[in-house]
């Protein structure tokens, strides 16, 4: 599919390119909304509650009807809050964050760009949406909105750089920064080809620092309804909240995503003798086990302190994740060379 | 002194370079604080759609995670962290403005008359530029390496002179 890229433009293929991110942007969406209905049901068994069941059969279609409701609701921007930058902020937040789909490769055949530099755009254009949350915190002139934007920016900031430091040993490995190629050179045939084994110290820092990303508990200091009402979305109402939501649900779809590309091997089978199974399968699999492993963690763990956040962030993760790098340069200088 | 294609890649220009300027313009002529930092963040993302254009896909995206994501969010956070009166506008002197105007407009004329003009030889093509990141790293670590690594100590000699400087302060 990422194929057609490289053709001349015509105006077929801007037809098809078109077509095609529509039908990816559906795919997101319908995700995003039962991603929704899966967390809550998830959350709710392992609170011995039953989750949504209401709308719908099993409740199936309670985020449709959430959604409706955000959707009619009326849209109000407050009187003092700085209106351009009001508007703003939920567009500069959502768009980076289907950007950065863009590089993700599903299957061999399944990706849609195949980009030399696809895991540095992703970390790019992430950092984006923390701009964005931080002027909605700003623009709402609230207190509340304005500690949790700047949390927020604290947070995203610190544990950007474990982040983008612990998959450094992946791009060691793989010798290459294109997310096509990181999952080629994890084809061995068996499950303990795939990075996460080999580096394991950089996937345990990754999982702790994506958590961290996308401000879900332990980590949702940003939004700790406790402390801050909601944080930076407390003024945001109708769409425009929606759009926040949006945006924080398909940073987990990405995530979810990287996390298989880069450490689980992608579309490749655990075994040889389970080839004949399509690779767009496994990646799915793969990906729902992250997905659901979001969201376990989530029911499982109580917030941390603020104070122990920035600790954590940096007297741990990032000597730990330097560590990583300086122990797979070795490792790669004295065996592999 | 014109000779345009009408081509795709004249039609991104236009429109990044757009940007640029509105944005740069806006930064400067803009009241409030944050919304200088904004423009400036659209001159950033502007740029690394230049580099894009000129296959310099790593610069690009580094351009966007250091200057359009951390630079901006820094310049936000110390913002914030400060109290910001808006201040009454300075008194317009017409005078000092048509000047500056006219310097400015003569400042552009010459270098758009001295780019126009010179004629640019036809670069080499790189070996490699299907995977320009490649030969960056590649040269940084062979014929690069002593400037890079003397420019690191410099970035720590900075980081641990600031982080002594924040201490200081805090006595």
């Amino acid at each position: 599919m990422g194929a057609w890229l490289h053709d001349s433009m015509t105006w077929g293929n801007a037809v098809i390119i078109f077509l095609w991110s529509a039908v990816f942007l559906l795919v997101v969406l319908g995700f995003v909304t039962y991603a929704i209905y899966f967390e809550r049901k998830v959350i709710g068994w392992m609170q011995l509650r039953i989750g949504p069941n209401r709308v719908g059969p099993l409740g199936l279609l309670q985020t449709v009807a959430d959604i409706f409701k955000l959707l009619i609701k009326e849209d109000t921007i407050p009187r003092k809050a700085d209106r351009f930058l009001f508007v703003l902020a939920p567009i500069l937040c959502y768009v980076p964050a289907f950007a950065v789909l863009a590089v993700i490769p599903y299957s061999e055949k399944l990706y849609f760009a195949d980009l030399n530099v696809g895991l540095l755009y992703y970390a790019a254009l992430s950092g984006i949406s923390t701009l964005a949350i931080v002027l909605g915190g700003w623009a709402s002139n609230n207190k509340y909105a304005l500690l949790g934007g700047m949390r927020s920016a604290a947070q995203m900031i610190s544990y950007e750089v474990p982040l983008v430091i612990s998959v450094v040993g992946v791009i060691m490995l793989s010798s290459s920064l294109n997310l096509k190629d990181i999952v080629a050179a994890q084809s061995g045939g068996w499950f303990w080809d795939w990075n996460f084994i080999p580096q394991i110290i950089g996937f345990v820092i990754f999982m702790i620092a994506a958590v961290s990303e996308l401000n879900r508990t332990p980590f949702d200091l940003p939004e700790a309804e406790s402390e801050l009402v909601a944080g930076y979305h407390v003024e945001y109402s109708g769409f425009r909240f929606a759009f926040f939501m949006l945006s924080e649900y398909v940073y987990v779809y990405a995530i979810a995503a990287l996390t298989t590309v880069l450490f689980l091997g992608g579309w490749h089978a655990p075994a040889p003798f389970l080839d004949f199974v399509p690779g767009i399968l496994w990646f799915v699999l793969k990906f729902a086990f992250i997905v659901f492993f979001l969201f376990w963690i989530r029911a499982s763990f109580p917030r941390i302190r603020v104070d122990q956040l920035m600790g954590l962030g940096w007297k741990v993760l990032l000597p730990v994740s330097l560590l990583n790098v300086f122990l797979t340069a070795g490792y790669l200088e004295l065996f592999v060379k | 002194m014109f000779n345009i294609d009408f081509n795709g890649e004249f039609a991104a220009f236009s429109i990044l370079s757009a940007v640029m300027i509105i944005g740069a313009v806006f930064m400067v002529s803009l009241q409030k604080v944050v919304h200088m930092v904004i423009s400036m963040a659209a001159v950033f993302l502007g740029l690394a759609g230049m580099f894009v254009l000129l296959d310099a896909e790593f610069v690009a995206f580094v351009q966007v995670l250091i200057y359009a994501g951390a630079v901006s969010i820094l310049m936000i956070f110390g913002i914030m962290m400060t109290n910001h009166q808006n201040k009454q506008a300075d008194p317009v002197k017409p005078l000092h403005e048509t000047l500056s105007a006219i310097a400015a407009l003569c400042l552009f004329g010459m270098l758009f008359y001295a780019i126009r003009t010179t004629d640019f030889p036809d670069a080499q093509p790189l070996e490699g530029v299907q995977n320009n990141t490649f030969s960056i790293g590649e040269l940084l670590y062979t014929g690069y390496v002593v400037p890079f690594e003397l420019l690191s100590v410099l970035l720590t000699v900075a980081f641990i002179g600031a982080i002594a400087i924040a201490k200081k302060g805090e006595d």
